[in-house]
């Protein structure tokens, strides 16, 4: 129990200073002093001693619950990684219950900013879900879904990140689309406010923070973990900050992309991936 | 408990005769998140969608009225079931006759809706359900054929043959075609444009549970090593 508390805290605290981090590379490339490193993680604090306001159009109970489960499945797939080493496929299954709850947070409100969210969660999923399906690639390669396992695999054989690095890329484009501000992040573009959050107020918007920044802890650990295998919490720090870093670049000199467009180059990112890391495969 | 599933200990199975439901984390976990879903689903009211009006200033809200309410209530708390219960089953064929009822609710819980869009919308993917049903059979009846099982726990100890690998495709195209899940999306999202939050999540829900429950399948019959 210790164990799971320690490592969602870690998770949420790492998470939460990575996007701060994040905000200030963006700020700093654009000339800009930008918001201190701490700022998402003060910003997540202040919202728990918010008060709380429910919209009066809201699906209720469900508008509150759906916050929750966000949190919830998140601490999950925490439990699922950092402490117990288990099955990926049951983090790829976490991974489609957060876009499930991503779209419903939305809708639930009533808000047309929410339920625009929500429209574009529905079209996004059709591409980041895809992008997910590295996994299997993950497991045609090592032999196994077990994350302990794949560790030892690459301490033998070495990185996968080495051998089926189309599938990488493809894992960084899902990492990417969950950023902040990325060309991917349709379903929080400022032309519809703040998407799915806008309705979210108080308590709820601390609990959907929370969940972003352990969301966002945990596919970087997801990355690092399948792509260079187990690292020691120093060298999982400085892979984590190495990737924001990246994020930061590409966020901060690209604009959002028209829908559309965002699930038309996912999808081709996708299929380029698939259809590369078996070839990949097949052949070397 | 022994066995092993894609390297996922068993935590128990019940042998209902033919019928084998097994439970191993992965299944434990979405089994549990649908039926805490569909929970909620039954308890919860719809939300009132405010849409801008044209020529005016003002905003309208547009509610779902208490006889479509109930029948879209009921429709998705069938689809709740048949999600959790295509995630615990151990036997091929029940899996499909469950991915066959998802369908048919989903068109129900979105034709239960007076908008012609909507009902457009849910007439493409009807179609679309009705078509994939053929692969979804037919696959499955492929891999009993190859196989003389339907049985998950079976079939895992089973060589993987060019018939099975056949089967697995066509079950693949059923299950894409019944979920509706990409490249069928198209038609899915039209549908999401109507009021009743409560009842679109589950029609997402169980798509992609659905989906992750395939893989699974797929990679138990279609052994690479």
């Amino acid at each position: 129990m210790a164990n799971i508390l320690l490592n969602v805290l870690i998770a949420f605290l790492v998470g939460s200073i990575l996007f701060g981090l994040q905000r200030k590379i963006m700020a700093r490339i654009q000339m800009r002093p930008g918001p201190p490193i701490i700022q998402h993680l003060l910003h997540t604090l202040k919202f728990f001693i918010k008060e709380s306001s429910f919209p009066k159009t809201a699906a209720m109970p469900f508008y509150i619950a759906i916050t929750a489960m966000l949190c919830v499945i998140w601490v999950a797939a925490v439990i699922v990684g950092p402490v117990t080493g288990g099955s990926l496929l049951l983090i790829f299954a976490i991974y489609a219950l957060h876009k499930i709850v991503e779209h419903n947070a939305g809708s639930s409100s009533g808000s047309p900013y929410g339920k625009l969210s929500c429209v574009r969660a529905v079209f996004s999923a059709a591409a980041e879900v895809p992008l997910f399906a590295v996994l299997i690639i993950i497991y045609l390669k090592s032999g196994t879904m077990v994350i302990s396992n794949i560790i030892s695999y690459q301490t033998i054989h070495g990185p996968l990140l080495y051998s089926i690095p189309l599938a990488a890329a493809m894992f960084f484009v899902l990492i990417l689309s969950k950023a902040p501000y990325s060309p991917f992040a349709i379903t929080k573009g400022k032309d519809i406010v703040s998407g799915y959050e806008t309705e979210h107020f108080g308590l709820l918007r601390g609990y959907l923070m929370i969940s972003e920044s352990i969301a966002w802890y945990m596919l970087l650990w997801v990355f690092l973990t399948v792509f260079v295998g187990g690292l020691s919490p120093l060298w999982y720090l400085a892979g984590m900050i190495v990737l924001t870093t990246i994020t930061a670049f590409i966020n901060a000199t690209t604009p959002i992309l028209n829908p559309n467009h965002s699930i038309m180059m996912q999808v081709s990112f996708a299929v380029i991936g698939i259809v590369g890391s078996i070839v990949l495969l097949l052949y070397i | 408990m022994d066995i092993t599933i894609l390297g996922q200990q068993l935590l128990g199975y019940i042998p209902l005769g033919d019928i084998v439901l097994y439970m191993a984390p992965l299944n434990l976990f979405m089994f549990v998140s649908a039926l805490v879903f569909t929970t909620l689903i039954a308890i919860s009211r719809t939300e009132t969608q405010v849409e801008a009006e044209f020529g005016t200033l003002k905003d309208r809200g547009v509610k779902v009225d208490i006889k479509e309410f109930k029948i879209r209530r009921f429709l998705a708390i069938v689809c709740g079931l048949a999600t959790a219960g295509a995630m615990i089953t151990g036997d091929l064929f029940d899996f499909t006759l469950f991915v066959c009822l998802i369908g048919i609710v989903n068109i129900g819980i979105v034709s239960a809706v007076k908008q012609i869009d909507v009902l457009n919308a849910a007439f493409q993917y009807g179609l679309v359900a009705m078509i994939a049903t053929l692969p979804l059979f037919g696959g499955a009846a492929l891999i009993l054929a190859s196989t003389g099982t339907i049985s998950l726990l079976e079939i895992a100890n089973i060589p993987t043959t060019a018939m099975m690998a056949f089967g697995s495709i066509l079950l693949l195209l059923g299950v894409a075609g019944e979920t509706g899940v990409a490249p069928f999306y198209a038609t899915k999202a039209e549908m999401f444009r109507t009021p009743g939050s409560p009842f679109l999540l589950i029609i997402h829900l169980s798509s992609l549970l659905v989906i992750v429950r395939l893989i699974e399948i797929l990679l138990i019959i279609n052994k690479p090593f």
